[in-house]
């Protein structure tokens, strides 16, 4: 008897989005199906890992996190260096963490110089992070986009507040912008229809759709990622087809259960494996629901999630 | 036809709500007066939960807005002695309860209430274990319902089912199980009566843009004969609606649920709304804020 294999019906595919310049272009999305489904589409671009590096040493980081990097923190650059040398990084997510208002509330000139800096010294395409404060973010991204032009950055998180602002600055000087919204399929598409309407152009927009890590909300944004591939790719919705990135170590590295000492929690088990087995499982999770970018922090974590990329693509 | 309830005199509600707590009757008279005159059927009295001083406060509200209008009234409220004193105060048609839902605790008091005074009651589809998850548990609430209902004495007839209608921006699944049971309900009762929440598919919406889904989600469940809504009575157009007078634009709406893909060009503007209003409260689209422009 022959068995007839259900197959899913897709109507539409990703965007392909071009990165970077020069030789060190890299190309995401193009996906013509669900993740990893090869037996029914063609995944022509597999998901990209961008290693993040702060704009100034972290001070809340566990030392299973620092040791990597104990060497470079102080210095963006050598940070970056030490990402694309040493750890072999494709792609470079500089966090402008101290431009925050609540913490070292740099002044936006002196965050552009250190972004300026990072871009011109590193070959690989750049994402760079604002703080997250609407306000704030508006002005450094802005200045960041000026002083940056012609590096084709990818800048965010844009937001209902200041997609204006941003995005009319990113299309003044061609750079990409991360729509960013919080874990809602309704507002993300919304997002984007308003960046359309204010023509940024559609191979240079990526999907945020905001992560909670394992354990604090991350099946939220799965189910988030995994209806807006169904709506992308089965029914005809133009406005959802883009490319997904998701800014997972920061939130990852900061929870409790990464944190805690051995002797304060003996059943966690030893730390540094915790923090690499939670980044690495968060990414594995968002990897299965449609994503394109993770941006990580931890080499080992890393190193897991590449091989596990491969494993999938030669699947 | 659709019955119409108004839903607007309401103790949350920024217009009127003040007046209702610092009981000053003309505001609530004069949008009594108002409403009636749109042509609502019956008017909704929701206090709220009322734990403190609900009775009074019913049974002021109730003769406030009696003195200037005879229409029917519902009583909106958790709180079972205030809709007795509702119940007693009441004098025009036949009032209703709003609502009794199917927690054992509720289902209770709420029958007993309801066949001492005679009243019709709003059944709503709501257990045990909160709300239904599609329509066919929808459909098997109703029946436990309207069993429990015939045990303690209260005639299918009275009884007004509420399958509880959610927001579009939540997930669209269930705005079509609320729907799919309205085609489901007369079927399995044929005696029951239906109503819905309608505002409630337009929560979280822009307000300037509620309008429209009320109004399409209102012509898609008359498709299947819905009974009855509570509706926001200030929205002339869907009074119109519910009254049949849009009959080509309802049939352009049943149209598109039958699968009929009208060409959008050949549309004019009103059609066109509804059009793409109805897509989306089918789960065609995909809802965003943006929906009658993309």
């Amino acid at each position: 008897m022959r068995i007839d294999i259900p197959r899913v019906a897709y109507t539409g595919t990703i965007k392909e989005i071009t990165l970077g310049r020069n030789k060190n272009k890299i190309t995401i999305g193009g996906e013509s199906c669900y993740p990893f489904h090869l037996f029914e589409g063609t995944m022509p671009n597999p998901p990209k890992i961008a290693m993040e590096v702060y704009d100034s040493a972290p001070e809340d980081w566990p030392d299973s996190a620092m040791e990597p990097f104990a060497d470079v923190v102080d210095d963006p650059v050598a940070w970056a260096r030490k990402c694309i040398d040493v750890y072999g990084a494709e792609m470079i997510a500089l966090q402008m963490a101290s431009t925050d208002p609540n913490g070292k509330n740099i002044p936006a000139d002196k965050a552009a110089a250190i972004a300026k800096k990072v871009s011109d010294e590193i070959e690989v395409p750049l994402i760079i992070w604002g703080c997250e404060n609407v306000d704030k973010d508006t002005e450094v991204l802005r200045s960041i986009c000026e002083i940056c032009e012609g590096r084709d950055l990818i800048i965010g998180p844009v937001v209902e507040g200041n997609y204006r602002a941003i995005g009319a600055t990113a299309i003044a000087y061609n750079h990409t912008v991360i729509a960013s919204t919080p874990i809602d399929i309704n507002l993300a598409k919304q997002l984007n229809i308003l960046l359309g309407n204010l023509n940024v152009p559609d191979d240079k927009i990526i999907i945020d759709p905001s992560i909670g890590p394992i354990g604090y909300g991350l099946e939220y944004t799965y189910s988030v990622m995994e209806r807006i591939r169904v709506a992308a790719l089965t029914q005809e919705d133009e406005r959802l087809q883009y490319p997904i990135i998701l800014n997972l170590a920061k939130e990852v590295w900061k929870i409790k259960e990464v944190n805690v000492s051995e002797t304060e929690a003996p059943l966690y088990g030893h730390k540094k494996s915790r923090g690499v087995l939670f980044e690495a499982l968060t990414a594995q999770c968002m990897l299965m629901a449609g994503a394109n970018i993770l941006i990580m922090r931890h080499p080992e974590a890393i190193g897991l999630v590449k091989e596990s990329i491969k494993d999938l693509m030669n699947s | 036809m659709v019955v119409c309830i108004a839903e607007n005199i309401n103790i949350m509600s920024k217009n009127i709500g003040p007046a209702i707590k610092e009981r000053k009757q003309g505001p609530v008279q004069a949008m009594a007066t108002a409403l009636a005159d749109n042509g609502v059927d019956c008017l909704d009295l929701n206090i709220g939960p009322a734990r403190k001083g609900g009775e009074d406060l019913m049974d002021w509200l109730v003769k406030t807005v009696q003195e200037v209008i005879d229409l029917p009234l519902s009583l909106d409220t958790t709180n079972p002695g205030a809709v007795e004193a509702g119940l007693k105060a009441a004098k025009y048609g036949k009032p209703l309860i709003n609502s009794v839902s199917l927690q054992p605790e509720r289902l209770e008091t709420g029958l007993s209430i309801a066949v001492r005074y005679k009243a019709r009651i709003i059944g709503l589809l709501w257990g045990k274990d909160g709300m239904p998850r599609d329509a066919n548990e929808r459909a098997a609430m109703a029946v436990d319902f309207v069993y429990h209902a015939n045990e303690a004495g209260i005639p299918t007839q009275e009884i007004l089912i509420d399958p509880i209608v959610t927001p579009i921006c939540g997930d669209v699944n269930q705005v079509l199980a609320a729907l799919e049971f309205m085609g489901m309900i007369k079927e399995i009762m044929p005696e029951a009566k239906s109503i819905v929440g309608l505002s409630n598919v337009s929560n979280g919406v822009p307000n300037d843009l509620r309008p429209y889904l009320n109004r399409t989600y209102l012509m898609m469940l008359m498709k299947h004969g819905i009974y009855s809504a509570i509706v926001n009575g200030f929205d002339a157009e869907l009074l119109k609606i519910a009254r049949g007078e849009r009959a080509k634009h309802i049939k352009l709406v049943h149209g598109v649920m039958e699968g009929e893909k009208p060409d959008p060009a050949s549309l004019d503007q009103v059609e066109l709304e509804y059009y793409k209003t109805t897509r989306v409260l089918m789960g065609e689209v995909l809802y965003s804020d943006s929906w009658l422009l993309a």
